[in-house]
């Protein structure tokens, strides 16, 4: 696939830093050994999330992509890549805007001008499994996962922004559909593991309105459990920060509200990439930072 | 729920759909809505909606102003996304929602909106530490309904915060902040002021 080594400038988000660390640890264990090295925004900012926009406004949350991508810039014109939904929809929605729109590129340079920085729009963001698909390939990432994850059973669910809007655009990479994505269950198989018969792949978990009105939304996380459960699956796989921790850490409020007895592991994909090639259980693939553990996964795990 | 209906004695500003298309993001496709309520159907949350998109887009054009920015729905939108790649039209249905959001975040139309709070609070947090801090963010969000329900809010939580920090997936100590706060402000600063010589 790769023929030399892709140099690209990692973005890891505040939820690499907190609720997320286990994706932000197993995707920098995979990336060099598949050809592609990281070196992190130096000094990268909150991306804005899903309600920057309402709390800072249009422009102040653009200025904060604005800030993320001339602080890339000045570290060489690699393309940037992001393993977190929001910090990819922000961060490559808000590129493009800047690149299609003359007056907003204007004013954010007007903005980031008071640190002294500047924005010349000519890098490309990428999420990371965009990244997998498009330019590591996935018999590349077969090839390496030799700790084949043999009879673990993966319900792969993929969530809302990590392909929505842009996964299926020209600048987005055209490496998934909207509606019925196929590219995790694409790494599920290249680990060696099961694809399980998982119908709500895109579905909503309910986002930031999950942390803010839990009671809203446990319906939408509860479908995609049961759906997960009745697949048969070991664990769900998610790309997502925010989906992987709202589906587990609600499970308990779940089963208080609907009478369930749900207990199921929610995990990355990176992480599961990590155990087939055989790297360290905790440092390299963070299983120890799952609050609800899977010990089939563990154990076939180094 | 009312409906709104639209009455004789009913106040419309009918500038407010031009005003939405120039000043919103999206708003200036709004015009090719057909109202076929694909968005609405596509809403993983739409019943929590008083009115879906279909229906706020038809008011915006209605001229219903008052109605449309004191909606519960511009702030049940989860950013799923799913309206905007199924709209057979091209309207970026959750741009729309979000704007709308803002705008009714601005001109005080959501005083006591839950996520006003919590984007507030969001905001805040970046505009001091350059980060999201997952700790203070809900928990100044669940004390801003008054400290009995602060409490108990925060004591709902208690064993997810326990589980997480336990993980090592809780940050212990002082926020994160990035180095250059200083210049993150003046961006900030900037960019709110160069936004509201526009408005």
């Amino acid at each position: 696939m790769m023929s030399k080594k892709k140099k690209m400038t990692y973005y890891p988000g505040c939820s690499s830093q907190g609720s997320g660390r286990h994706l932000d640890e197993s995707i920098r264990a995979i990336l060099p050994d598949l050809g592609v090295d990281v070196v992190d925004i130096d000094d990268w900012n909150c991306c804005g999330a899903s309600v920057g926009n309402i709390g800072g406004g249009p422009l102040p949350n653009l200025a904060l992509t604005g800030r993320n991508l001339a602080l890339a810039q000045e570290q060489g014109n690699q393309d940037i890549v992001t393993g977190c939904a929001a910090c990819y929809l922000n961060t490559h929605g808000g590129n493009e805007k800047i690149k299609a729109d003359v007056k907003k590129r204007r004013d954010v340079n007007d903005a980031l001008g008071e640190a002294g920085l500047s924005y010349d729009y000519d890098l490309d963001v990428h999420h990371v499994m965009e990244v997998i698909v498009n330019d590591i390939g996935m018999e590349e990432v077969e090839k390496q996962a030799t700790n084949k994850l043999k009879g673990l059973k993966v319900a792969g669910w993929v969530g809302c922004q990590t392909v929505r809007p842009f996964a299926g655009t020209e600048t987005g990479g055209k490496y998934a559909t909207y509606e019925d994505p196929t590219f995790l269950d694409e790494i599920t198989e290249a680990c060696g593991a099961e694809v399980t018969d998982f119908a709500p792949k895109t579905n909503c978990c309910g986002g930031s309105v999950a942390v803010m009105k839990p009671e809203k939304t446990l319906h939408l996380m509860k479908t995609i459990l049961d759906a997960a459960v009745e697949s048969g699956a070991d664990v769900v796989s998610t790309p997502c920060p925010l989906c992987q921790t709202n589906l587990e850490m609600y499970q308990d409020a779940i089963n208080k509200e609907f009478g369930t007895n749900y207990n199921m592991p929610v995990v990355f994909p990176s992480q599961l990439i990590a155990v087939a090639m055989g790297k360290d259980k905790e440092k390299d693939a963070g299983l120890q930072r799952q609050t609800i553990r899977s010990k089939k996964l563990e154990d076939m795990a180094k | 729920m009312t409906v709104p209906m639209p009455t004789s004695s009913r106040k419309y500003d009918l500038n407010f759909a031009r005003w939405v298309r120039d000043n919103v993001a999206g708003g200036d496709k709004m015009n090719m809505c057909m109202q076929c309520g694909t968005c609405s159907g596509s809403c993983p949350i739409g019943t929590e909606m008083e009115d879906g998109p279909r229906k706020l887009f038809m008011m915006i054009r209605a001229g219903m102003k008052e109605e449309v920015l004191s909606s519960n729905s511009v702030w049940e939108c989860t950013s799923c996304y799913r309206c905007v790649v199924r709209c057979p039209r091209g309207v970026p249905v959750t741009y729309l929602m979000q704007g709308l959001a803002a705008l009714a975040s601005k001109e005080g139309y959501a005083p006591k909106v839950e996520n006003n709070y919590f984007s507030r609070y969001f905001w805040k947090s970046v505009e001091l530490t350059g980060k999201t801090d997952e700790r203070l963010v809900p928990t100044a969000y669940f004390f801003s309904f008054g400290l009995i329900e602060g409490i108990k809010r925060s004591l709902g939580n208690l064993k997810i915060a326990f589980n997480m920090a336990k993980a090592g997936r809780m940050h212990i100590g002082l926020p994160h902040r990035i180095k250059d706060t200083k210049g993150l402000k003046a961006i900030l600063a900037k960019a709110a002021q160069i936004e509201d010589q526009k408005s």
